[in-house]
């Protein structure tokens, strides 16, 4: 065999290293970036649906629920069409957003692309929108900027706060801000005292709680143990019926946990792997929603995937001793 | 007796005829090889996007022009690279060099059609967005990047090949040098 020249043993050289090196980028990070991301630029809906087709009475409501939507991709348009063409078969009056609404820049900057595309059948059938808070709608270190950030969002969204409470006929909704300011940072026990005093002043039939870190989860990021400790307490304490959540890129539901029913719901736009604890009632990696029914003490919620299908549907009774 | 001379020239021969089937078998079998590699290369990170949205549950085939677009400049660049091999073999004073030259693009592509789409998506995705919802074919801007791509792993094949060759003008400095010293 002949000897290689130095020229080819460079070439030679920087070619199998190469490859390796790329093998290994492409393998662990790449391609899984790819598949967990949704990048690619979708066409929003263009169903048209009938304004305000909703029946709401004092005693039954329908809203729809959705996670981490914020991409304006593909997956974020399928999704949001399946839920415009949801509406158009059992219309609902409110959408319940748990946070993320915004990827890839500022809500400000991505308004456009990332809620009033997607969701503009939806909101041109004068669909409400409520929002909970996320970690990707700001920065993780609140800043001054990002709290301006989140504020800017919110007044776009028309949502009165960072954490408040909404009644919808039977039920009160207390969406809460979850994030590192909200939750943990120096005045956060001013949002958990809001919550325990509210919740104590609740006489309506349901306590639902919306927010975007999910105290139950075997997702990717798993259970979010420090909201745990701070909200669980009084979660139990004032006897909530159900905790809403996203942040895991999955639908998880919850076996009750003391009482109270959690449901993870975070698969807006992209998809996260999902596994079971001991605590998984249902668990799937994929894009969807959720439509819940709310009738009297009884409240009915299916899991919609992007194709229409419905991948779970769970029953609840208000809890009695109000 | 044998000629001891007879035996070795014969003995020449049939080595040079094995080396020279050996080469044809690889001339054969090696260049649609190196052609799957790179159609593969090219299609895997619109298979990657594809199957995400497949197992989301997105309705059937909702990437589907994205792997089309990828198979389609595969193929392309299956024939442009197949020629590419041949022509170099032909002009080729080292064999080796056409293969070292090959698997430097081989790699600019695999870094290149999975790292390209990945930098302009995320990078400009305002852009995108606007443009799609106003009706413009993200798939021609997948096709873009990935022609980008093929184009970029051409070049790098080429320069190296043309770097790793034994030149004339190299050849005359190397022996204008030897005679200097």
């Amino acid at each position: 065999m002949s000897r290689l020249s130095r020229r080819q043993l460079i070439a030679a050289g920087a070619g199998a290293a190469g490859a390796v090196a790329t093998g290994l980028v492409l393998d662990q990070y790449l391609w899984p970036l790819l598949d967990k991301e949704d990048l690619i630029p979708g066409s929003p809906p263009t169903v048209v649906l009938e304004p305000q087709a909703w029946t709401d009475t004092p005693d039954s409501f329908r809203f729809a629920v959705i996670g981490d939507n914020g991409s304006g991709g593909r997956q974020a348009m399928a999704v949001a069409e399946e839920m415009a063409l949801t509406y158009r078969s059992t219309p609902f009056g409110f959408v319940s957003l748990l946070g993320d609404i915004s990827y890839y820049g500022s809500f400000k900057k991505r308004f456009h692309d990332v809620f009033r595309e997607p969701m503009g059948p939806l909101i041109d059938a004068g669909v409400d929108f409520e929002l909970a808070i996320g970690n990707h709608d700001t920065a993780l270190n609140h800043s001054d900027a990002s709290i301006e950030a989140i504020e800017e969002e919110l007044r776009l969204l028309g949502t009165p706060g960072r954490y408040y409470k909404v009644t919808h006929g039977p039920a009160d909704f207390f969406y809460l801000d979850s994030s590192v300011p909200g939750l943990f940072g120096p005045g956060s026990s001013e949002q958990r005292n809001w919550l325990d005093d509210e919740l104590a002043g609740s006489t309506n039939q349901w306590k639902i709680v919306a927010l975007h870190h999910p105290l139950y989860s075997s997702g990717r990021h798993g259970p979010t143990f420090g909201a745990r400790q701070q909200l669980e307490p009084i979660l139990v304490r004032r006897k909530v019926d159900l905790v809403l959540a996203g942040h895991d890129h999955d639908y998880e539901r919850i076996k009750p946990q003391r009482g109270v029913n959690y449901v993870v719901s975070g698969g807006g736009c992209k998809t996260t792997p999902v596994g079971r604890s001991r605590y998984t009632a249902m668990s799937a990696s994929i894009l969807h929603f959720l439509v819940i029914d709310v009738q009297g003490d009884r409240l009915t919620g299916r899991c919609v995937r992007a194709d229409g299908a419905v991948v779970d549907r769970f029953t609840l009774r208000a809890r009695e001793g109000r | 007796m044998s000629d001891p001379d007879r035996t070795t020239r014969h003995d020449e021969r049939a080595q040079e005829r094995g080396d020279a089937r050996r080469h044809e078998a690889l001339d054969l079998i090696a260049p649609p090889v190196y052609a799957l590699l790179c159609v593969a290369v090219l299609l895997a990170p619109a298979i990657a996007i594809t199957l995400s949205s497949d197992r989301g549950g997105m309705r059937e085939a909702a990437d589907a022009d994205l792997v089309v677009a990828s198979a389609v400049l595969g193929i392309g660049l299956a024939a442009l690279s197949m020629w590419r091999l041949r022509s170099e073999e032909i002009r080729a004073v080292r064999r080796a060099d056409m293969w070292i030259a090959s698997l430097d693009s081989l790699v600019v592509l695999m870094f290149g059609a999975t790292v390209l789409p990945l930098v302009v998506l995320w990078g400009f995705t305002d852009e995108h967005a606007t443009m799609a919802q106003r009706g413009y074919p993200v798939v021609l801007l997948w096709s873009g990047v990935q022609l980008a791509a093929i184009v970029l792993a051409e070049v790098v094949g080429r320069v190296v090949f043309w770097w790793l060759e034994p030149h004339e003008q190299r050849a005359s400095s190397r022996r204008r040098r030897e005679q200097a010293a």
